[in-house]
């Protein structure tokens, strides 16, 4: 004989299937939400009796809801999308350079180097043609001109990098102070809802893309960040950063934060490596040419019997400010083509042009500029197609761990509707519980009020 | 392992994005005919290009070098030729008034002296002759090379071209090499000339001996020249045919580094259109079935 309190067993069940449902409903419409875990809604016997289901709460409790994610996966997705978006970027920078470097094509430094050493070809062969002249030092504007664009472009890779930094360095603070925020929740409500794990879950694999962090969650929820061993987040503290001489420094102390991977790293990479490395580059390249030109063409006659001119100016030895020395610039013919006679020197012929062939010779050099464009060009083709390379493997290992981290906690339509098939019909089942309940108790009261 | 709808989405996404990328990658190869379009995509083969790329630049100067000294050489060989049909002349009209200078009126003996002196002016341009401008017989000086009194006016500098890598070519022939230098043994040809028309002018038959020997050394070193100058031809004949060769094989060589494979690349892209186009369809088959699609 049911007595009434069977009317709440089946009570139970329809409020927790409705939650189950709920919580179905949720899952689906987060199904696509960046950092949504799927949650399950725990449901347990209160029934502590135990004897036969008789007597005490016969129904069902729920006892909360949770989340299905696996924090060391998490913790590795965060780890790995740092590196991604370190090796990204890297990748990216370097492709960026060069594409201002077109090599091998007809109008690239190389193309233009070689050209300047045909000129002095052209001098050499017609010592007093003012058109071979002439054309000499236009060829020789256009390898300065490009030298000075080079410098320029890759000024505007390192400038877009430190525009990017300030950027980062207030992200990073947004996202700390959003750190923060969490600990102080959790600190006052120490159980947080799945939801709140998740926003700070996001908040870490987002600091961690940007800065490489480490994070380490207490017994008591909170969290700590480190970025290279210094401590950014703890409990209600965060560390302010700020953009500084190309990378992230610490207000106050002013110490570099030591980013060792993450979008940050690879900024601060290009800025004070990658970029510099390549100006110097482009330097060494500049004073070669200075320096080896102005050394033949200084013992050069002109064709006014004239020597020690310099063809470069012979204080302008970087990329940034190589110039044609105002000795022969708009001055053809006072280019030194002709090579001094010894013993002396004494001026040679005015049709002389063995200087010019000395210099033009200078093409082939071994240690001349042109050789040491191609080192350069050498070795950023080498650069950019390993990093190229480490991006695409750190692709494909991020990748991986996000899809472990999916496996865990994504939803799945499918389960879902199972899930919420399930629970419709257990709600169904319940009602028609409570109403056979209902059925015999009616039918019990209508005969003994007869 | 759970597999859910979001992770076939997203691993779809990435296989189909990657499938097309490689398929742009191939078509943009076919389409610009370019193996290298930036350094990365083959390191090695962009410095080999680069050297490639250098080698062919000076080759080309060292081509153009060789005309302008076949130019040069050639102007040079057609104006001794012309000087040795003159001087020829000169030895006939020696040889004749030699024999007879005693026999012979002044009038005829000025005919011939008149003559001679007119081969001198004939010789004197010749070797006033330019190449583009430049003087062919005055070493590197500006030139002209000899005066109207036949004073020797250049130098005794060589002219030289690069010919072939690291090896250089002497040009021209000096005037002093090829006319004889004023003051040295019997001077210049011009000077022998000029004493020649004055002695046969003058009948003195020991003077006429004297210079015909010396006209005969100077016929000597224009043969000289024009030897030395002829065997420069052939060699540098040799030199713009082996340049021209080696042009080929650079060519080829550079092609081989920086041309695209055609019939391989479009075969791949082929392939890599298939493989698209069924990572598309399998995706578009796989990605909207879920469980809803049998609910009712």
């Amino acid at each position: 004989m049911p007595n009434i309190s069977s009317l709440n067993t089946p009570l139970s069940a329809m409020r927790a299937q409705r939650q189950i449902l709920d919580v179905t409903a949720r899952n689906i419409a987060n199904a696509t939400t960046p950092g949504y875990h799927r949650q399950r809604v725990d449901l347990s016997n209160p029934n502590t009796t135990g004897v036969g289901g008789v007597g005490g709460n016969n129904g069902v409790d729920v006892s909360g809801v949770t989340r299905s994610a696996d924090t060391l996966i998490l913790g590795r997705v965060a780890t790995e999308e740092g590196g991604r978006a370190a090796a990204d970027t890297t990748a990216a920078t370097l492709k960026r350079i060069e594409e201002l470097f077109p090599e091998p094509t007809d109008h690239g430094l190389s193309a233009k180097l070689d050209a300047y050493w045909a000129a002095w070809t052209q001098v050499a062969n017609n010592p007093g043609n003012m058109t071979a002249r002439s054309a000499l030092l236009s060829k020789a504007g256009t390898v300065v001109d490009a030298l000075h664009r080079g410098v320029q472009d890759l000024t505007t890779v390192a400038d877009n990098a430190k525009a990017r930094m300030a950027g980062i360095a207030s992200e990073v603070n947004d996202l700390t102070a959003r750190l923060v925020t969490f600990n102080q929740t959790v600190a006052s409500q120490p159980n947080p809802s799945a939801d709140l794990l998740d926003q700070r879950d996001q908040l870490i694999t987002d600091l961690t893309k940007l800065t490489g962090a480490v994070t380490k969650i207490t017994d008591t929820g909170e969290v700590n960040v480190f970025i290279g061993g210094r401590q950014v987040v703890g409990g209600g503290y965060a560390a302010q950063v700020e953009a500084s001489t190309g990378t992230l420094r610490f207000v106050g102390d002013n110490q570099v934060v030591l980013m060792t991977s993450g979008e940050g790293a690879s900024v601060a990479a290009t800025i004070t490596d990658v970029v510099p490395r390549y100006i110097a580059a482009l330097d060494d390249i500049a004073s070669t040419l200075v320096t080896t030109v102005n050394t033949l063409h200084v013992a050069g006659y002109g064709q006014d019997s004239v020597s020690g001119r310099n063809f470069f100016d012979p204080t302008a030895t970087t990329a940034a400010t190589i110039a044609i020395s105002a000795d022969v610039a708009g001055q053809p013919s006072k280019i030194g083509a002709g090579e001094p006679k010894m013993p002396g020197p004494t001026a040679p012929g005015v049709l002389d042009g063995e200087q010019a062939r000395k210099l033009a010779a200078l093409a082939s050099s071994a240690t001349g500029a042109s050789t040491k464009y191609q080192t350069m060009i050498g070795s950023l083709s080498v650069e950019s197609n390993s990093a190229t390379q480490r991006a695409a493997v750190q692709a494909t290992i991020a990748d991986n761990a996000v899809r472990d981290a999916d496996s865990v906690g994504s939803v799945s339509i499918d389960e879902e509707m199972t899930q919420m098939m399930e629970a419709q019909r257990a709600f169904q089942a319940a009602s028609k519980v409570l109403g056979t309940v209902d059925e015999m108790l009616g039918f019990l009261i209508e005969r003994i009020g007869r | 392992m759970r597999i859910t709808n979001s992770m076939m989405l997203r691993s779809t996404m990435r296989d189909v994005g990657q499938s097309l990328s490689r398929y742009q990658q191939t078509q943009a190869k076919v389409t610009s005919g370019n193996a290298i379009t930036t350094g990365s995509d083959d390191p090695a083969g962009t410095t080999t290009a680069l050297s490639i790329r250098r080698e062919l630049s000076q080759l080309d100067q060292r081509s153009r070098s060789i005309t302008d000294a076949q130019g040069w050489v050639n102007a040079a060989d057609s104006q001794l030729d012309i000087m040795t049909t003159r001087m020829n002349r000169a030895k006939e009209l020696t040889v004749a008034s030699g024999n007879a200078i005693t026999n012979m009126t002044p009038a005829a003996r000025q005919a011939i002296a008149t003559e001679l002196r007119s081969i001198r002016s004939d010789l004197l341009n010749a070797a006033n002759s330019t190449y583009a401008g430049r003087p062919l017989f005055a070493g590197t000086a500006a030139g002209p090379a000899y005066s109207s009194t036949g004073v020797y006016q250049g130098n005794d500098d060589p002219v030289v071209r690069d010919v072939a890598p690291s090896t250089t070519m002497t040009i021209n022939v000096t005037g002093n090499e090829v006319f004889g230098a004023s003051g040295v043994g019997a001077g210049s040809l011009f000077e022998v000339l000029d004493r020649l028309a004055t002695a046969i002018e003058g009948g003195n038959t020991a003077g006429i001996d004297t210079e015909r020997a010396n006209l005969s050394t100077a016929f000597d070193r224009v043969q000289a020249a024009a030897s030395n100058i002829g065997t420069k031809q052939n060699a540098l004949e040799a030199l713009d045919t082996r340049a021209k060769n080696d042009k080929q094989t650079l060519t080829s060589r550079l092609s081989d580094v920086e041309d695209v494979d055609l019939i391989e690349s479009i075969v791949k892209a082929k392939a890599e259109e298939t493989s698209y186009q069924a990572a598309v369809q399998m995706a578009a088959k796989a990605l909207p079935v879920s469980l809803l699609d049998y609910l009712r």
